[in-house]
C-alpha cells in the first residue's frame, strides 16, 4: 500500500494555488534565461561566437535550476514534521502506531515529488540547449544531478523540520544547514589538500600513468559530496571553462584538483558526486525518523 | 475494561496527576469531571500512550499501555482536546487518510468512512474541505476519526467544548448509540451536570487528587446527606428574633455552621439525617421562634462541584 502520508500530503499541496505559482515562475525564470542566453542563435545570420550560446546556456540553466531548487526546497519542506506538530497532528498519527520512518519518508518524498515536479517543468527548456548542439546525454547527466540535489534538499528540509517546533524556524534551520553542509564538504578545498595530489598532478610522468579510476579515488570523498564541486564537474564536462585555467600552477591545490577531476572524467565524477549526495541524503532522513517520537516535543503553549 | 493503577505524572517536580486508582466496565461511560487543571487531560494522554507515567500502570481489556503501548493503541480511540485537522483535505479524505494509517483496507475503509458520517451527522458535508466546517462540526469529524479503526475504549477529551446546546444534545445522542454498539466510553468535560446526565459513573479529579469516583446517584446521594438546612423567619420579625434563633441553633450540638445568607434567612449545617432536621425544628418551636419556612436546599451538580472540588 502506497504510504498514505506521502500521497495525501501530495494531495494537499497540489491543491494549493501556492504550488501552481512556483512551478510557473520557476518555469518562467528558466524560460526567460535560455532566451537571453541563446538569442544569438535566434537571427538568420550565426556567427561564431554565437555557437557556444547553447553550450553556454545548458551551463548557466544547470546553475540556475541548482540556484532555485536549493533556494526552495527548504520553503517547501519546512514544514513537513514542524507543520504536523503546529497542528498537533503528529500525535494522532503516531496513536495509528504509524513509524516514524514512515511518516518521515512519505514527508521527504512528497517534498522530493514536487521538486521533482519543477525539475520536469524545467526539462523542455533544458532540451532547448540540443538546438544548440548539447548532447542528450549531457542533460540526462544535468537531470541526474539535480534530482540528487533536490533529494538531498528535500532530506535536509525534513531534518530540520524535524528538528523545529515551528515552520518558520524550520525554514531558517534549513537554510543554515545547507549553507553549512556547502560550506563544510568544500573544506578539502580551501583548506589544501593532501600532498598526494599534487605530487601527482604536477609529475608529468606519474600523471600520464594515471588510471580514470585511480584519479577517482584520489579525489577526497567529501569534496565528492559538495554540490558545487558537482556542479562544476558537470559544467566543465561540456563548456571546458577551466581549461584556459588549468596552465597557472599558481592555482595550487585548486586547480590540482580539477586536473585530478579532469582525468577521472568529468561526467563520472559528477555521477559519482550525485549518488553520494542522494546517500547522504538518505542517511540524514534516517537521522529525523529518531526525532519523531510521542510526547517528546508537547509543551502546553497556546492553550487555554 | 480500563483499569488505572497508582497512576501518578510529575511534570518536573510538580504533580499533575497523584496516585489514580480507577476502574470502568464494559459498556460504560465514564465521565471525567474537574476545574482547570486537575489532570485530566494529563491522565487521557498517558492512557492513549503519548505519555509515559511517572509511576503506576494502566492496562485496556488486560492489554499495558505503557509496556505494550503498540497492541493498547488497536484498542484505544483518542480525540484530544485539539482539532487536528488539515488543511486542502476533504472530510472523506480526512478519515481515509487515517483508515490507511491503520492500514485498514479499502472495502473496509469505505464502508467505515460512510458509516461514521452517517453516525456523526456529516455525511452531506463529505466532499467539503474540513476547513469549511464549523467547530461543532470539527468536533464530529473528529470523533467519526477517533472510531475509524471500530476501537473497544474511545477516550474523549471535553469533545463538547464550544458546542452550542443542540450541538450538545446531538453529542450525547452520539455517545449513547456508541455504547449501545458496546464501546467503553470515557469521557472528560468540565460541566458535572452536563456529563450526570448521560454517564454511568462518574470520576471527580481535582489538583491531581481523585476526590470522588462512583455512579451518579452515590454523588447527589453523598452531597444530599449533608445539604444545608434554609430556616427563613417570618417577615417584620426583628433583629432580636433572629439573634435568639442563631443563640439557640448554636446551643444545639448538632449544628456545625450558621450562616446568616439575607437578612431573615438563615443557612445551617447539620451533623446528621432527617431527625436530627426535625429535632432542630422542634426545638426551635418550643423557643416559639417565628420560623416561617423551613427545608433542605436541594444540592444541584453545579454546587456539588464547586464544593467537592473547593477543599481538595
Ligand atoms: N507538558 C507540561 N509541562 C508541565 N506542566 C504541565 C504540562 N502539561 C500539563 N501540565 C500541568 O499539569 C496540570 C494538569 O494539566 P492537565 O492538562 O492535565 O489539566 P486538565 O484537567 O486537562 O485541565 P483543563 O480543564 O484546563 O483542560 C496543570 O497544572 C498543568 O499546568
Ligand atoms: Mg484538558
Amino acid at each position: 500500500m502506497l504510504n498514505p502520508i506521502l500521497s495525501f500530503s501530495a494531495r494537499r499541496r497540489m491543491r494549493s494555488f501556492r504550488t501552481m505559482l512556483i512551478a510557473a515562475g520557476y518555469t518562467l525564470v528558466l524560460l526567460l534565461l535560455a532566451f537571453f542566453m541563446m538569442q544569438s542563435l535566434m537571427g538568420s545570420y550565426v556567427s561564431i561566437a554565437a555557437a557556444n550560446a547553447g553550450v553556454n546556456a545548458y551551463a548557466v540553466l544547470i546553475v540556475a535550476q541548482f540556484a532555485l531548487l536549493v533556494l526552495i526546497a527548504p520553503a517547501m519542506t519546512s514544514g513537513a514534521i514542524a507543520g504536523e506538530r503546529e497542528r498537533r497532528t503528529l500525535e494522532l498519527l503516531l496513536v495509528t502506531n504509524t513509524r516514524s520512518f514512515r511518516i518521515v519518508a512519505g514527508k521527504t518524498l512528497e517534498s522530493f515529488a514536487l521538486l521533482c515536479l519543477l525539475i520536469v517543468c524545467g526539462l523542455p527548456v533544458m532540451c532547448l540547449t540540443m538546438l544548440a548542439g548539447v548532447s542528450l546525454f549531457q542533460i540526462l547527466l544535468g537531470e541526474a544531478f539535480l534530482l540528487a540535489v533536490a533529494f538531498a534538499a528535500a532530506c535536509v528540509g525534513t531534518l530540520a523540520s524535524a528538528l523545529s517546533r515551528s515552520t518558520v524556524l524550520a525554514a531558517v534551520l534549513s537554510y543554515l544547514m545547507i549553507l553549512a553542509i556547502g560550506v563544510l564538504t568544500a573544506m578539502p578545498m580551501i583548506l589544501g589538500y593532501p600532498q598526494r595530489i599534487t605530487d601527482v598532478v604536477y609529475d608529468t610522468a606519474r600523471y600520464a600513468e594515471l588510471t580514470p579510476g585511480g584519479a577517482l579515488k584520489m579525489i577526497s570523498p567529501v569534496l565528492l559530496m559538495n554540490p558545487g564541486f558537482a556542479l562544476v564537474a558537470l559544467i566543465q564536462e561540456e563548456t571546458r571553462v577551466l581549461n584556459s585555467y588549468m596552465e597557472y600552477r599558481e592555482w595550487g591545490r585548486i586547480l590540482a584538483t580539477w586536473r585530478m577531476m579532469d582525468r577521472a572524467g568529468c561526467g563520472t565524477v559528477a555521477l559519482v558526486s550525485s549518488g553520494l549526495i542522494a546517500a547522504s541524503g538518505f542517511v540524514l532522513m534516517c537521522v529525523s525518523t529518531l526525532l519523531v517520537r510521542p510526547g517528546k516535543k508537547h509543551r502546553k503553549s497556546g492553550r487555554k | 475494561m480500563l483499569q488505572i493503577e497508582h497512576l501518578t505524572k510529575y511534570y518536573g517536580k510538580f504533580p499533575a496527576l497523584q496516585d489514580l486508582n480507577l476502574e470502568i466496565g464494559d459498556r460504560q461511560l465514564h465521565g471525567f469531571v474537574g476545574p482547570n487543571g486537575a489532570g485530566k487531560t494529563t491522565t487521557m494522554r498517558i492512557l492513549a500512550t503519548l505519555m509515559a507515567p511517572t509511576s503506576g500502570t494502566a492496562s485496556v481489556d488486560g492489554v499495558n499501555v505503557v509496556k505494550n503501548a503498540h497492541e493498547a493503541r488497536k484498542l484505544i480511540g483518542y480525540m484530544p482536546d485539539f482539532f487536528g485537522t488539515y488543511d486542502n483535505m476533504k472530510c472523506s479524505e480526512y478519515l481515509d487518510f487515517y483508515g490507511r494509517c491503520y492500514r485498514i483496507g479499502a472495502k473496509e475503509r469505505a464502508r467505515m468512512t460512510a458509516q461514521l458520517l452517517e453516525l456523526v451527522q456529516l455525511e452531506d458535508k463529505a466532499e467539503e474541505y474540513v476547513d469549511s466546517l464549523s467547530r461543532g462540526m470539527k468536533q464530529r469529524l473528529c470523533l467519526a476519526r477517533s472510531l475509524i479503526h471500530d476501537p473497544k475504549l474511545l477516550i474523549l477529551d471535553e469533545p463538547a467544548s464550544g458546542m452550542d446546546p443542540r450541538a450538545r444534545a446531538d453529542m450525547k445522542g452520539i455517545l449513547r448509540t456508541l455504547r449501545e454498539m458496546g464501546k467503553s466510553v470515557l469521557i472528560s468535560s468540565h460541566i458535572l451536570p452536563e456529563l450526570s446526565e448521560m454517564c454511568d459513573s462518574l470520576t471527580i479529579l481535582d489538583h491531581g487528587h481523585l476526590v470522588f469516583s462512583g455512579s451518579v446517584e452515590n454523588l447527589s446521594d453523598m452531597m444530599n446527606g449533608n445539604a444545608p438546612l434554609d430556616i427563613r423567619l417570618a417577615e417584620g420579625s426583628g433583629e432580636t428574633a433572629v439573634e435568639q434563633a442563631v443563640t439557640c441553633l448554636k446551643e444545639l450540638p448538632c449544628v456545625t455552621e450558621i450562616l446568616q445568607e439575607e437578612p431573615l434567612l438563615l443557612r445551617v449545617r447539620v451533623d446528621g439525617g432527617e431527625d436530627v432536621c426535625s429535632a432542630v425544628l422542634r426545638e426551635m418551636m418550643v423557643r416559639g421562634l417565628p420560623v416561617c419556612d423551613f427545608h433542605r436546599a436541594p444540592m444541584n451538580l453545579e454546587k456539588v462541584f464547586m464544593e467537592v472540588t473547593q477543599d481538595a
